[in-house]
């Protein structure tokens, strides 16, 4: 697995997308996203303490990269259900909510011309973030928080990424 | 394995199997199959074959136009940035493929659009 570590960056997925000539699945991680964002130019709070990552994505049909989207988002919580035991919610398209509250952000970003010629999938999850300030207390959490256990970031990160790659492989094929 | 999902305050409970070849996912009593198949559940859009010679940017999807980067009379390269479209659940950014003059934008920030539409239309 090839990936781009970081301190901290503006936002994974802008940095994907200015690694002109990055393979595909090449992985950018960050320990801090200054200006996280997710649709329509939502935040995404980023401190240090959450996984934040981009993968660039092989080229493919509009249709199979909206279908990943959404897989992503069912590969995350397949991932958070199995390794926690705990339930949580998908709000498709993009997000995964943990007890009512986000848990995970998703957000698919393509550059398009005659066809698509670059895309990139962000992710977002509050892993081992500690606390969040008041205005999202109410609305994010994280997964130490949740269930008092410290993850193992490097090993949900290569969970997703395996998981993405073998439903991209079967939606493509 | 089972999931609850959201959808606009409704719930719906998701049963997804991973079957050779594929993922089979039921919502309620209905089931769709992604996989080999290539059954096209999600949507119907097909890709639009343009003529790249035509100096016109085209929508190769439908979606909510969410920034315009451009202006009237600017001269752009091929391969810069137009404006962004939210679209399909994801953020999409238009680039031009040939360069020129933009003599007239068909859209705005905020406007639907559909696939196939006219976006800009270049000298």
């Amino acid at each position: 697995m090839q990936i781009e570590k970081f301190k901290s960056v503006e936002s994974t997925n802008k940095k994907a997308k200015e690694m002109k000539g990055a393979l595909p699945w090449t992985v950018v991680l960050s320990e801090v996203q200054e200006k996280g964002y997710g649709r329509k130019g939502g935040e995404w709070y980023s401190p240090k303490g959450g996984l934040y990552f981009s993968v660039i994505l092989p080229k493919g049909e509009i249709d199979d990269l909206q279908t990943i989207t959404i897989l992503a988002a069912f590969i995350v919580a397949k991932t958070i259900k199995e390794d926690f035991n705990v339930e949580p919610l998908i709000k498709l398209p993009n997000d995964v909510l943990l007890n009512g509250r986000k848990i995970c952000g998703i957000l698919t970003e393509n550059v398009i011309g005659d066809e698509v010629k670059f895309s990139v999938i962000g992710i977002g999850i509050n892993t081992n973030t500690e606390s969040f300030p008041l205005e999202l207390k109410d609305i994010a959490t994280s997964l130490k928080m949740e269930t008092g256990k410290e993850v193992d970031d490097m090993e949900m990160l290569e969970k997703i990424i395996t998981g993405l790659k073998n439903q991209f492989k079967t939606i493509s094929q | 394995m089972d999931f609850k999902i959201k959808i606009k305050d409704k719930e719906y409970h998701i049963e997804l199997k991973e079957e050779k070849g594929g993922v089979k996912v039921k919502i309620g009593d209905k089931e769709f199959a992604f996989g080999s198949k290539k059954e096209k559940i999600l949507t119907q859009s097909s890709s639009i074959k343009k003529d790249s010679s035509k100096k016109e940017i085209v929508s190769s999807l439908s979606g909510l136009v969410t920034s315009v980067f451009v202006k009237e009379g600017e001269n752009i390269k091929a391969g810069q940035k137009v404006l962004t479209l939210s679209a399909m659940k994801m953020e999409n950014e238009i680039v031009s493929e040939n360069g020129g003059k933009i003599k007239k934008i068909l859209v705005k920030e905020n406007q639907q659009v559909k696939e196939g539409e006219v976006l800009i239309v270049l000298i």
